[in-house]
Parts: C-alpha cells; structure tokens; sequence
C-alpha cells in the first residue's frame, strides 16, 4: 500500500484508540446522509413500483385505443392476437356513473369487463376479498371495498345504477331508468384511488349504460413475461389500422410518470445537500488536521514525501471517510427500510390515527422498491463528495515547504 | 577530496524583514566524505539551522550550491534514498507506532519488503527499543522518541545524516546516550555526519568541529 493511503488509514484508525472520535463523527454525518438517500429514494421507489404493478394489473401493459369508441373490437382482438409477443388481450367500456344504496349515493368509474378473457390480462381475482368473479353477470357488480363501505353495501345488497344518458335521455323528453343491479363482490387492490372509485360489471352492463351497443372504448392487452413493452407497441401498431393505436401504459400514464420522477430527482437533489454538509464538516475537520499537524507535513516531506503524495493523503482520509459512511449509511438506511412498517403503525397508534392511516394512505403498507442504479448513485456520488471534501485540504497541505513547516510552533 | 558524500560552494542566504536584509549566510563552502562526521556549532541565530536546511536540500540559496555525491539533484525523492534526518523535536507521528515510525522513511522512499521490516526491527534493536517496537511515541520518553527518530534516518541507508540539535530536548546524561548511538550507529554504517549542536563536549566528539559566525564557516 502506499505510504500516503497507509498514514490516511492510521490518521483516521489510530493505533490503540477503538473509538476515534473525529472519523466516527465525520462518517456519521456522511452515514446519516445516505441512509436518508436511500430511505426516502426506496419508499418512492416502492410508491413507483406499486403504481406500475397497479397499473400493469388493472389495465395490462399495452391499451388499444382510438379516437372514440371502437367498432369492430373482435377484428381489433384478433389483429393483437396474431402480434408476437402477446399473451391475451380484452375489450373494455369505462366511464362515469352513479350509484345508490338506500339514500347514499356514490360517483365512481363503471369497467365493463368481458368475462370470457379478462382474467388472462388483469387478475382480478386476486383482488377480491368477498365474493366470486364467476358469480358477475349482466345485472350484477363488483365494487371496490372503500364504495361498498361509504355507501353501507355488501355482497347480496341490490343497488341502482345511473348512467350520463340518463340526461341525455331527459333532453330528449325519454325516461331512462336505473338500473338494479345485486352486488357480487368486493375487492381491494390496494390504491386508495382505485378503491375509492371504481365498479367492475360485464362488459355487456356498460355498453347498455353508456348506449354503446356494441362498441368498446378499448382494448387491454397482457404481453408474454419479458416481453419489451415498447416493441411490442410497435409490433401492435403495425397490425393496428391507422385510426386505432397502441400505448404502452407509460405511454398513457406519460405525464403522470413525469411528475413522479421529477419528485424523485427533486428529492435527490435537496437530500443530497445533507451529504455535502456532511462534506463540509469533513473539510473542516481535516483543515484544523493539516494545521494541527503541520510539523508532521513538514516531516513528511523532509523524508522524502512529494507534495502531491502528501496531498493525496488528506484526500485519502476524505475518500476513506466517504467509504465508512456509505456502508454505515447503507446499513443503518436497509435497516430502517426492513422495520418502515413497524415504526409507520406504531406512530400511527401513538398518535391514535391508524384508521385515518388506513383511509387515506395510497396503499396499504409503506411501499419500498430499491433500485440498483439508484443505490450505485448514491454510493459513487457519495464517495466522489466525501473525497472531494479532502481536496482544499489536500491543497494547503501540498502547499507546506517543509523548512516552513518544520520551523513552525 | 575524491567523491565528497556533500559538497557545498558558495551558499549565500539572506531573509528580508521589513525593510532590513539579514545576512544569514554569506558565502558557506563545506566538504563532506564518506563515513565522516563533522560537527557545527554557533551561537542561537548564526544560521546553523539554515545552513542545515539548505544542505538537506529543504531549502534553496540564493547563490552556491549544494550536490550530493557529485549531484545537484537535492529534490525530495533522491533525498529519501540518500540522506537521514534527526531533529530536535523528534518529529515522529503520533498516530504511528515505533516500528511503523521507523518503517515509514522505507515507505516513503517505497520497495517496503521483508527485509526492510526486518531492518526496522534490527535498528530498533540497535537503539535498544525493540521491546517496545509497538509502543506509540506518546508511550515513550524524550530518549526513547530519539532513539526512534535515529533508528528512522538510518531506515534507507543513507549516505548522510543530518542532525539538527538532537539532543535540545533533552537532559545531559540521556544527551550523551543518544549523541554517543548517533556516532555509532553512522559509524558501522559508513553514513557521514553532520551534527549541529550547542553542546561543545558533543561537537568534540565528532571528526571536525566547525563553527559557525557571522555567516561563515571555520574551524572552530
């Protein structure tokens, strides 16, 4: 090892002292920095991970769409179909409706599902938590746990569906009236916004209450495993007539994904300040080092020691400092990722708020999804600072000639 | 002289301070041969510091000059491989132990081997200290940090040390040891001396007692 590594090495870790008080507390700093990093970077992580899941489940990898209601959707069907690369694709019709248990009304989104391939793109299944999907029938519903609970309904209950033409209808002096519908099922998927606001029925339902007949909006497609999204799209669209196109969910969820990003960069950015604070108190530390150790600089060079190998010295105990605070960092970030939930609940139940938790939190555990690329990030930016941290230093120690070092008191 | 270990011509040194010049050196001619011991004396502020520096290439003159076995190359690198410094203050580094004190100067000049371990370990042998090879300076007493320093010049085997009042810091019988290990150890290393000093009854000791006054050099 070189002499300059070995002295940076011995200066932080002295011989005989099992609790050096310096380098713990600049490693600290660094460490506190980056278990931060990956603390908050998991758990938004884990909120991007859980949305694509959400996402990818409820409406498959790739949507067909066109410009308004597709006509011949079993055309459209069997073109997808024919594309490498696809497992199962299903036609579907979605949009507002209202609905009303006793006196309590409620406004989500009706999916109209065709029951006869549905299962093959999004598990619904999965999600139920009473009921059966094979018990779904034209005049019957699923609805999500959160509707069922705010409008006081349950599996075997009866509920009225209004559906937009009903206005349409009155304009044109028709009655057009709810329909009852028994609900079958209730599920929980695990987004706050999906339970809040959705119904399943057959596909059927929702062409009847939007007046269809039989047109869909479009058609949810289920790739094979390992499958690229983007050049399945492409493989979509050049079967696809040119009025009807194929979106990979970031496609259509584009601006959404966006923002989730820019938060993220945004985050990353405003936390890496901790670590270049954290530098900071290393380039103070290690200034009052070279001025406390002067003589010694002078020594070094006296020796025989170049400027830039005493220099590369105080960048070493920058480099080594950056070093022991990325893995304490690590540690201690793993750690508390390992233990979110315990500490979410047991704030949530020191402060007698689970239920507000359990309401109004986007899922259902705090979600943690750790990137490599994100970790390989923060452990190189980390070093890069903590080394850099060492270089004004390093400057003002390369600068000592050493008859001026050794003569000072 | 035939192949002088340190040959200086010449050295001249002034420090400016204010608006006065101090005359430092003026004009220092100095020969040392192999295996030679030569000690300076003068009063405090004669220079002898300087001179020393200038002649462990740590400082540059402002004319004359300053070769090592017939080479001006007095730069940092041919420094470590060529000459042993001793100081006043001992200089060792806290955070190192004695053995790894001693073993830095290889370090530093680089090609740390088997044998340059076992080297350290002979030279604290021969300053008495191998027992306490892992002691940290601040676990040893002013001797024994000198005995330390010493062992640490002769670490690369040079052909010269250079030893600035190694013995300021401490009291007259553990000075004696440590001035009678220096003229010792160079001796059976054929490693020339040049020692400044106070201490008349040291610089006695050594093959030619120089002093220096007013910036020049002469017998003393």
């Amino acid at each position: 090892m070189p002499w300059y590594l070995h002295l940076a090495a011995r200066q932080l870790f002295p011989t005989g002292r099992r609790f050096p008080f310096f380098t713990i507390i600049s490693a600290l700093g660094v460490a506190l920095g980056v278990a931060l990093l990956v603390i908050v970077m998991s758990v938004m992580g884990g909120f991007a991970y859980e949305i694509r899941h959400l996402i990818v489940d409820t409406e498959g990898e790739v949507q067909v769409k066109a410009r308004g209601p597709i006509g011949d959707y079993a055309s459209v069907l069997a073109l997808v179909g024919s594309v490498p690369g696809v497992a199962a694709a299903t036609p579907y019709a979605s949009d507002a409706v209202m609905i009303k248990f006793g006196d309590r009304p409620a406004f989500p989104m009706l999916r109209g599902l065709d029951l006869s391939s549905v299962e093959k793109v999004t598990p619904l299944d999965r999600f139920l938590i009473a009921g059966s999907l094979r018990d779904m029938d034209d005049d019957s519903v699923i609805l999500s746990d959160q509707i069922a609970a705010s409008i006081g309904a349950t599996v075997g209950d009866s509920i009225e569906v209004y559906s937009p033409l009903i206005i349409e209808k009155l304009s044109a002096d028709s009655v057009f009236l709810p329909r009852q519908v028994r609900i079958v099922g209730i599920l929980h998927i695990g987004h706050q916004q999906l339970d809040s606001s959705t119904v399943y029925g057959t596909l059927r339902l929702a062409q009847d209450l939007y007046g269809l007949g039989s047109l869909v909006h479009g058609v949810n497609v289920r790739l094979s495993p390992g499958v690229n999204e983007d050049d399945a799209v492409a493989r979509i669209n050049r079967v696809l007539p040119a009025d009807i196109r194929a979106f990979s969910w970031e496609d259509s969820f584009s601006e959404f994904l966006w923002v989730l990003n820019l938060e993220r960069g945004m985050i990353f950015f405003l936390l890496l300040f901790i670590v270049i604070v954290a530098a900071f108190s290393v380039t103070s530390s290690l200034l009052i080092s070279v001025v406390r150790k002067t003589r010694e600089i002078g020594l070094l060079g006296a020796l025989g020691g170049r400027p830039i190998h005493v220099a590369a010295c105080f960048c070493a105990q920058g480099l080594f400092i950056g070093i022991l605070g990325t893995v304490a960092g690590l540690a201690l970030g793993f750690t508390a990722l390992a233990f979110r939930n315990n500490v979410v609940l047991w704030v949530a139940r020191v402060t007698q708020r689970e239920e507000v938790l359990r309401r109004f939190y986007q899922f259902s555990e705090l979600p943690s999804h750790t990137s490599a690329s994100t970790v390989a990030l923060i452990v190189v930016l980390t070093i890069v600072i903590s080394t850099l941290a060492g270089l004004l230093p390093a400057w003002r120690a390369a600068r000592l000639k050493p008859v001026e070092a050794l003569r000072n008191e | 002289m035939n192949d002088p270990v340190l040959s200086a011509v010449g050295l001249r040194k002034h420090f400016r301070s204010g608006d006065s010049v101090l005359e430092v050196l003026r004009g220092v001619d100095l020969d040392v041969s192999a295996g030679e011991s030569v000690s300076i004396r003068g009063e405090s502020g004669s220079g002898k510091s300087t001179l020393l520096n200038l002649l462990a290439g740590l400082d540059s003159p402002d004319a004359g000059s300053v070769s090592w076995g017939g080479s001006t190359d007095t730069g940092a690198s041919r420094r470590a491989a060529y000459l042993g410094m001793v100081f006043q203050s001992y200089y060792l580094v806290p955070e190192l132990d004695a053995y790894q004190n001693v073993l830095l100067a290889r370090r530093i000049l680089g090609g740390l081997d088997k044998a340059a371990k076992a080297r350290a370990r002979s030279l604290l042998g021969e300053v008495g200290l191998l027992e306490r090879s892992h002691h940290l300076p601040s676990q040893l007493s002013g001797g024994e940090r000198q005995r330390v320093a010493l062992a640490r010049a002769l670490m690369n085997e040079p052909r010269l040390i250079v030893a600035d009042e190694p013995t300021g810091n401490l009291d007259e019988r553990t000075g004696n040891e440590v001035i009678e290990l220096l003229l010792g150890l160079c001796s059976s290393a054929n490693a020339a001396l040049i020692l400044v000093t106070h201490n008349q009854a040291h610089a006695a000791k050594a093959q030619r007692s120089l002093l220096l006054t007013l910036g020049v050099l002469g017998p003393a």
